[in-house]
């Protein structure tokens, strides 16, 4: 089961109501063979602007961040859950990032004037063997004048 | 021609007193003692080319920093504080894939609702600049 994060944006509420709203959507996770890794709080934020769910019209939210594993067959299953809770105002449901970064710097390389970069390079190779195949018109054909338009 | 085969003979024979006598040596010209040693120490050595340039890398390479979706405050550093546009790789001076990766991480940022599309947090606008939009790493199209 790959590990997934869920940012999670309640509305504003006394605290038993936060708690309850979290359970529903801990259980739902539960409930889909899954397990909870972590819950983050990121505390009571404005949000970047005025956001309306479920017929509210809302400026501020209490911000979780939840870190799970579930089945990836029911990942689509619990986003239909969530958005249907009239506390969430909004979540969004990311793969956890585990990879590396272990790819070399290639800014120098892109700085370089453009016949000196190597995708430039390549581009300019692919074009130099589109022009060998085509073909071109032979000038000995026997003719004293060229037989097209110019 | 006499004259030249004399000099290198009295040089030969000036050499061959030196190297029997170690005492002469302080006496004796730089020049010729060099000539003496240059067998033993004064071989070339191989040393890496000291006026190379350092090799260029953008600051999230450098630094090792991973753009994360909810490190909105790095992220905003990469945003207009105008217009919420997220600047170009030739403004930010930064390497084609960590560009992608900026770019993919404030999207998802913004649609989980932690960061403005237009906006930029009022609280990040006075962050350090990372570079200058108005003198850019490499040259604008326009
Ligand atoms: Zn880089």
């Amino acid at each position: 089961m790959p590990i997934y994060e869920l940012p999670l944006l309640l509305r504003i509420m006394p605290k038993p109501e936060i708690v309850s709203t979290l359970k529903r959507a801990a259980t739902a996770i539960f409930e889909k063979g899954g397990f909870i890794r972590k819950i983050e709080n990121l505390g009571q934020k404005d949000l970047p602007a005025k956001t309306s769910s479920h017929g509210v019209v809302s400026r501020q939210a209490h911000y979780f961040v939840i870190y799970f594993d579930v089945p990836p067959k029911h990942i689509s299953n619990l986003e239909d859950i969530f958005n249907r809770d009239i506390d969430i105002v909004r979540n969004r449901i990311y793969k956890h990032d585990l990879t590396v970064n272990n790819k070399p710097c290639t800014l120098e390389d892109e700085l370089k004037p453009p016949p000196y970069r190597r995708d430039v390079q390549k581009l300019l190779k692919i074009t130099e063997r589109q022009e060998s195949r085509k073909k071109k018109f032979s000038y000995k054909s026997g003719l004293n004048y060229y037989p097209f338009q110019k | 021609m006499a004259y030249a085969s004399l000099i290198r003979n009295f040089h030969n024979f000036t050499c061959r007193v030196l190297s029997t006598s170690n005492r002469l040596v302080h006496n004796v010209s730089p020049n010729v003692w060099e000539e003496k040693h240059r067998s033993e120490s004064d071989k070339p050595t191989f040393m890496r080319n000291p006026y190379k340039y350092k090799k260029q890398e953008c600051i999230l390479c450098k630094l090792n920093i991973k753009p994360d979706y909810k490190n909105v405050r790095l992220l905003s550093q990469f945003q207009s504080r105008f217009t919420g546009r997220i600047y170009g790789r030739h403004i930010t001076g930064l390497c084609k894939n960590q560009q992608r990766k900026v770019e993919q991480e404030i999207l998802k940022a913004q649609n989980a609702g932690l960061m403005g599309y237009y906006t930029k947090d009022v609280a990040f606008c006075k962050d350090p600049k990372l570079f200058d939009p108005n003198h850019p790493f490499r040259p604008h199209k326009y």
